[in-house]
């Protein structure tokens, strides 16, 4: 049976270090909606992998920066 | 309150006001006796009409509400920079209209809430025939399940909007 994971990024302390960019900045890079990436960055919603991709891009850092793992129970 | 639940809210009305609607209408041809209200035909058509009604109705609220929403982010636009042309605030208008796979995702799970209701109606309505009851029941009854279940489809979209999924 697969493990469930819970997934956690880091996308407000990245947005901090590139320079305090916004979450509208932020979805016109990556072309989501401002609601999709206030969602993934509270946790609420798990991005597909294109969109994890452009995140990391928009931030130039890898996808393992942005997002991070950990096995619940 | 985003473009999306906004767009959501709005079909949200106009669903319930297509509903009220026809249950208005079909209260009051029960309640008079102009027409025969056994006339499967008449109760045919009459769904039809709303059906076409709603699909202009929800045309026509979409137009307007697009229309509403570009000109409140140009205002908003220009309030926040005087300076900016029309290339910026139609960057602005797109963006604030884009629809992405979260959207998409919401949307097919609040439609498989739609699909199950208006097949509880369906379901229902054949129990009824089989227990004898008319088949204008039937016919009333599967078309305000199906405005029901696509009134709560809008209500699954903004309960994930606001929880997450």
């Amino acid at each position: 049976m697969a493990k469930k994971l819970k997934i956690t990024n880091n996308i407000r302390k990245l947005r901090f270090f590139a320079d305090e960019m916004t979450q509208q900045q932020l979805a016109e890079k990556t072309g989501a909606s401002r609601q999709t990436i206030v969602a993934v960055e509270g946790g609420k919603y798990s991005p597909s992998l294109e969109l994890a991709f452009c995140i990391a891009d928009a931030f130039g850092v890898a996808i393992g920066e942005v997002f991070e793992y950990e096995v619940e129970g | 309150m985003s473009y999306q639940e906004k767009r959501i809210i709005f079909t949200i009305v106009t669903g319930i006001l297509i509903l009220g609607a026809y249950c208005i209408y079909a209260y009051k041809k029960f309640q008079s006796s102009a027409v025969n209200t056994e006339d499967i035909k008449f109760w045919a058509g009459s769904i039809l009409v709303f059906v076409v009604i709603g699909i202009v109705v929800n045309i026509v609220n979409q137009i307007i509400f697009h229309i509403l929403i570009a000109i409140s982010i140009a205002v908003e636009k220009k309030i926040r920079n005087e300076n900016c042309d029309e290339k910026e605030i139609e960057e602005s208008i797109k963006n604030g209209m884009v629809t992405d796979e979260m959207d998409q995702l919401i949307e097919l799970k609040s439609m498989k809430t739609g699909f199950f209701v208006s097949g509880i109606g369906f379901l229902l309505g054949l129990v009824l025939l089989v227990l004898n009851y008319s088949p204008i029941i039937m016919i009333n009854l599967m078309f305000i399940f199906f405005l029901i279940g696509s009134l709560l489809e809008g209500f699954v979209q903004l309960y994930y909007y606001r929880k997450g999924i």
